[in-house]
């Protein structure tokens, strides 16, 4: 029995009729790499320009949006965001630290320094696959935020992934849209600019947070999770969605729980699936399927362990490899 | 009909013709909503989904073009808890609310359940509380994070105050 779940091919039409007029599909290879490139340039726009804009986030019927300002100051990345629905929220990141303020809780959390510091570049292996297991195609302009962009479509080629599109601003490589697309093709997610200033001259000031010295009687707290560390977990996913291969395996040590939290990590280039193994009475405590927007969990316990797959895949993707973990 | 039902949760049900007279005889009487609760309950006490893929994804499609609603359409406004979080990215923060709609939940009653599961799609039916923890753990590594640097706000900001 094969692992795909095929899409018929009334629903991929449908997927691409809209827009097959304006597209035109590039040879595998040539279409991976341009997608890398496109991907690169993305990646080191967000970094590495300075600004500020409004963002709109979409998951279903649910629309919420937000302020940001992003500043890159002598090799040093400095944002603030808040959200303009319901409670203020505010976060800041500061050379990779982050902290949300929750004002109406009057609380501070604090996250860890991230250790992953760089967008690392695909390995061969890698773009074969985005090759292999999307259609990559290059559509057309249209205009997102007032900016003339250019469209990117990742049609996938079967059930385990699900399909992307993504809209740059061609002078910069920012990216200003990206969509997510179930297999009928209807929109799981959504992010996307509504006002954007690209490139300007930010203070860092406009960056700062508006707690700068916490009042009184907030409360500072650290995130459970601690730093990863790499290595041998002594559990493997025994399979994978083809496409997929391990990225990165490893621990996570400041849980209370004996023995932390175990993480791998699959990716079939463009998107990732991590799998956590917990001690049972850890954190994850419901089993079976959860979802928010463009992420799905599934949670399986086997024996003293609870192992919960979580990644920006299709359901059936994540449940195949969470139900797929076994010991070494 | 009832076995029928059960043979379909039970994934027995595999050949089209019985497919298709099951899940028809079920729009046709209202029972869709009684056997997505059916359904939601027994993953709960199961504690995972056992109807084969197959059938689980033609019948999602099923019952995402039901429109038989036996409830008024309602938000699921009553979130259980709501969780937080934030991610660190390379070019992003996230912050995460997670809208928590426990099907385990103490208060869930069947008639609760059946209310929900008539007004929402099959794939948010076991929505729950995911730990924050692990999405924040799993962003780090992922490819889409330095990829939707457009999107500093990866997930929706919390509505509700987390729990201290």
């Amino acid at each position: 029995m094969t692992m795909l779940v095929r899409v018929p091919a009334r629903v991929r039409r449908a997927i691409i009729a809209p827009v097959a007029a304006a597209t035109f599909a590039l040879a595998p290879h040539a279409a991976a790499q341009d997608a890398q490139t496109m991907l690169d340039r993305a990646a080191g726009a967000a970094r590495t320009l300075s600004y500020s804009g409004t963002i709109v986030y979409q998951r279903g019927s649910d629309v919420e949006t937000a302020r940001i300002v992003h500043v890159y100051d002598a090799g040093e990345e400095l944002e603030k965001l808040v959200n303009l629905d319901g409670p203020a929220r505010e976060v800041i990141r500061n050379k990779g630290e982050v902290r949300c303020y929750y004002p109406d809780a009057r609380l501070v959390r604090v996250e860890p320094r991230t250790f992953r510091n760089a967008f690392p570049s695909l390995s061969p292996k890698q773009l074969e696959s985005l090759a292999k297991f999307y259609t990559v195609k290059k559509g057309g302009t249209g205009r997102v935020a007032g900016l003339e962009a250019q469209a990117w479509q990742f049609v996938p080629r079967d059930g385990m992934r699900y399909g992307h599109e993504f809209w740059t601003d061609p002078a910069s490589g920012m990216l200003l849209k990206a969509r997510t697309l179930n297999e009928s093709g209807e929109i799981v997610e959504q992010f996307a600019f509504s006002d954007l200033s690209l490139g300007v001259k930010v203070d860092r000031d406009a960056a700062r947070p508006t707690y700068a010295v916490l009042p009184q009687g907030w409360q500072e707290k650290q995130t459970k999770i601690g730093t990863g560390f790499i290595e041998e977990t002594g559990w493997s996913v025994t399979r994978m969605p083809p496409g997929f291969t391990r990225i990165m395996e490893g621990r996570r040590r400041a849980l209370e729980k004996d023995g932390g939290l175990a993480q791998i990590v699959l990716s079939d280039g463009l998107v990732a699936v991590s799998v956590f193994i917990e001690a049972r009475g850890g954190m994850q405590r419901n089993t079976g399927r959860a979802r928010q927007g463009g992420i799905n969990t599934y949670s399986v316990r086997q024996d003293d362990y609870m192992i919960t797959a979580l990644g920006e895949a299709p359901a059936e993707a994540v449940r195949l490899i969470a139900v797929s973990v076994t010991r070494r | 009909m009832n076995e029928d039902i059960s043979r379909l949760m039970d994934g027995e049900l595999e050949d089209d013709a019985a497919f298709e007279r099951v899940v028809g005889g079920m729009k046709q009487s209202g029972a869709m909503a009684t056997w997505t609760c059916y359904h939601a309950i027994g993953d709960s006490l199961r504690g995972e989904c056992t109807v084969s893929p197959r059938v689980s994804r033609r019948l999602a499609v099923a019952l995402a073009n039901e429109p038989t609603v036996l409830a008024p359409q309602r938000r699921v406004d009553r979130p259980a808890t709501w969780a937080w979080a934030a991610a660190a990215t390379v070019a992003a923060v996230a912050v995460v609310g997670w809208t928590a709609v426990s099907l385990t939940d103490q208060d869930g009653s069947t008639f609760t359940l059946a209310r929900d599961a008539a007004s929402v799609r099959p794939e948010a039916l076991r929505a729950q509380v995911i730990p924050a923890d692990y999405l924040y753990a799993h962003r780090e590594f992922s490819p889409t994070t330095p990829i939707q640097g457009i999107s500093p706000l990866q997930r929706a900001v919390a509505t509700e105050a987390p729990a201290r």
